[in-house]
């Protein structure tokens, strides 16, 4: 399949994405459950994506890690992926697609304006450590996409309307108990992210950390995360304190992952 | 005693000392001295404060995987400190055919290290670098060889992905590798030698390749510049090489000579001796680390990430997530 063909699945596979987000933004506001139509739109936009990427794999013959295209095409996967998965297996908090979506929505807006061009892979990024650094790098950011969806829902809820619209979710403490459980996960994946980047670093470059801005930044992010772990268990935050603490997490987070890369001079340019 | 303890052991002081710790990052970033003193000094806090915290508080002792975790991370700590103290990174260019000898152009170690360069000799046998069109550069290989403490010969292959180690030090094949003009020099009074001028590192500086170097025994530096038409790193993808057709121009003071190459030696008699053209050459550029702290902090890092894991599993596990 060619470009066109390519980009063709995707779009097709978008429109499923932004039907399913659209409906789970309707359903909150009307108070309406279409969850089975949301999740079958989730994995059919899922598997169209999948078939996306991987023919473009076939064409050029390396993954989605070079280009800000096949960077945020495998980021919006990687995500939805995470997403869909919360969405199956948490029925009781599905309404937090209403809060997610939107955030998606805007990086398959982003996905849209750039330029799906074609790069070789750089000699560094022939590895197998290339996959397992990115892989947990994904998992890590799909588990605080899951603990923003519910923060957002405890800060929504501060108000009426929010309030009366996600009425039928679990109480703000259960809320905050899930998006500490996602944090924690997200913690982990992003230690072993760092750690498998260091060995590739170290195999590639000759150095295990060299104070480069996606490195850098990862690790302020890494103690971010510590920071709003520690400070759970130290202060016995409110919900509300604890979602606002989960935003700043995913703020730094985001700006690491898809802002540093347009300062970096650095060959470690790919975002996860 | 206990009270000061309790003081140090405060989750209250963990957290201000990992704020602490983000803005020495964040200095550290922002700076060209890396290992400052407020990243030192916040790491020692978070030491102290953890030392204090485990000796202190009994919840570390009722939950094993994160007791195990932090003193994982107190391992790492001290791990760093020591690599820091004890660590080598150096930089050396190597020609094609010559032997690198513990000479580096650019040293950077810690205070504490054991030199021991000049045991981890090898010869560059040269190196085979596959562009795409564009030109993009894929893959590199250097073919280098060694006699092993056995005296038997030893060669391998220096890749993206696998340096050469010898004697504890990590020799990586980077980006940086250029031409080398080789020359032979005899003196009108001394011995003669053999040398090499490393041009600056191509096709960075295609447009400025010459060097100027002063020759033993006499006061007035030659320079010399390498002139070619053809391109060594084609355009439409391949292999860089020499080039085919090419002039090497030499000057001291007020005279100029200019060699045809890949004909053979040619002689350039100079005030203080003759200069002989011998040919051309490549040479390539190497990183060298050494930190033998190192597969001890990639297992400290693993067992306090297994650890977490480990934590976070048992607490995850005891409510389900659908409650």
């Amino acid at each position: 399949m060619d470009l066109f063909g390519e980009l063709r699945v995707l779009w097709v596979a978008v429109i499923a994405y932004v039907l399913a987000g659209s409906l789970a933004i309707f359903g909150v506001l009307l108070k309406k459950r279409p969850e089975k139509t949301i999740l079958g739109l989730m994995f059919f936009g899922l598997a169209l994506h999948t078939v996306a990427i991987v023919v473009r794999w076939q064409r050029l013959d390396h993954g989605p890690f070079v280009t800000m295209f096949e960077i945020l095409s495998s980021n919006v996967w990687s995500l939805m992926l995470a997403f869909s998965i919360a969405y199956w297996r948490l029925p009781a908090v599905r309404p937090v697609a209403a809060v997610v979506m939107p955030i998606l929505f805007t990086m398959m807006g982003w996905l849209m304006t750039v330029s799906p061009g074609e790069m070789h892979l750089p000699p560094t990024y022939h590895t197998t450590w290339l996959f397992i650094h990115i892989g947990f790098g994904k998992v890590f950011l799909g588990a605080v996409l899951v603990a923003v969806g519910l923060s957002g829902v405890i800060l929504l809820r501060q108000t009426t309307a929010g309030s009366n619209r996600f009425q039928r979710l679990p109480a703000d403490d259960r809320l905050s108990e899930l998006a500490y459980r996602c944090m924690a996960i997200g913690f982990v994946f992003e230690t072993l992210m760092l750690i498998a980047g260091a060995i590739w670093a170290q195999d590639a470059w000759g150095r295990y950390w060299d104070w480069d801005p996606l490195e850098t930044w990862a690790f302020i992010t890494w103690i971010i995360v510590g920071v709003s772990l520690h400070a759970r268990l130290t202060f016995n935050l409110t919900p509300r304190l604890g979602a606002w603490l989960v935003l700043g997490v995913f703020v730094s987070a985001f700006l690491t992952f898809f802002g540093v890369p347009f300062i970096s001079q650095t060959p470690h340019q790919g975002a996860v | 005693m206990r009270k000061l303890l309790l003081a140090l052991a405060s989750l209250k002081l963990t957290l201000a000392i990992f704020l602490l710790l983000g803005v020495s990052v964040l200095l550290a970033y922002f700076n060209e001295v890396r290992t400052s003193p407020w990243l030192v000094m916040s790491l020692s806090l978070l030491s102290i404060n953890l030392l204090a915290a485990i000796a202190t508080n009994p919840y570390f002792r009722r939950q094993a995987p994160l007791m195990v975790f932090h003193l994982a991370l107190l391992a790492i700590v001290i791990l760093i400190a020591l690599g820091r103290l004890t660590y080598f990174k150096g930089r050396v260019e190597v020609v094609e055919g010559e032997e690198f000898t513990g000479q580096f152009l650019e040293v950077d170690a810690g205070p504490w290290h054991p030199l021991g360069s000049d045991r981890a000799k090898f010869t560059n046998l040269g190196t085979r670098i596959v562009y795409a069109p564009g030109p993009v550069r894929l893959a590199t290989q250097n073919r280098v060889a060694w006699v092993d403490e056995a005296g038997a010969r030893q060669e391998a292959v220096i890749g993206d992905h696998t340096p050469l180690v010898r004697n504890h030090y990590r020799f990586y094949a980077n980006w940086n590798k250029g031409f080398a003009l080789m020359f032979g020099w005899q003196p009108k009074s001394g011995e003669p030698m053999l040398g090499s001028v490393n041009l600056p590192s191509y096709p960075a500086n295609a447009l400025r390749q010459a060097r100027q170097w002063s020759l033993p025994g006499s006061a007035e530096p030659v320079w010399a510049a390498l002139q070619f038409e053809d391109e060594p790193v084609p355009e439409t993808g391949g292999e860089f090489h020499l080039p085919e057709r090419y002039t090497v121009v030499v000057r001291q003071g007020e005279q100029r000579w200019e060699v045809q190459g890949n004909r053979g030696v040619a002689h350039i008699d100079l005030p203080g001796g003759r200069l002989s053209y011998l040919g051309l050459r490549t040479w390539m550029g190497y990183q060298v680390a050494w930190d033998r702290t190192m597969p001890w902090l990639l297992g400290a890092s693993l067992l306090a990430v297994l650890a977490l894991a480990w934590h976070f599993w048992r607490k995850f596990t005891a409510r389900s997530w659908n409650e």
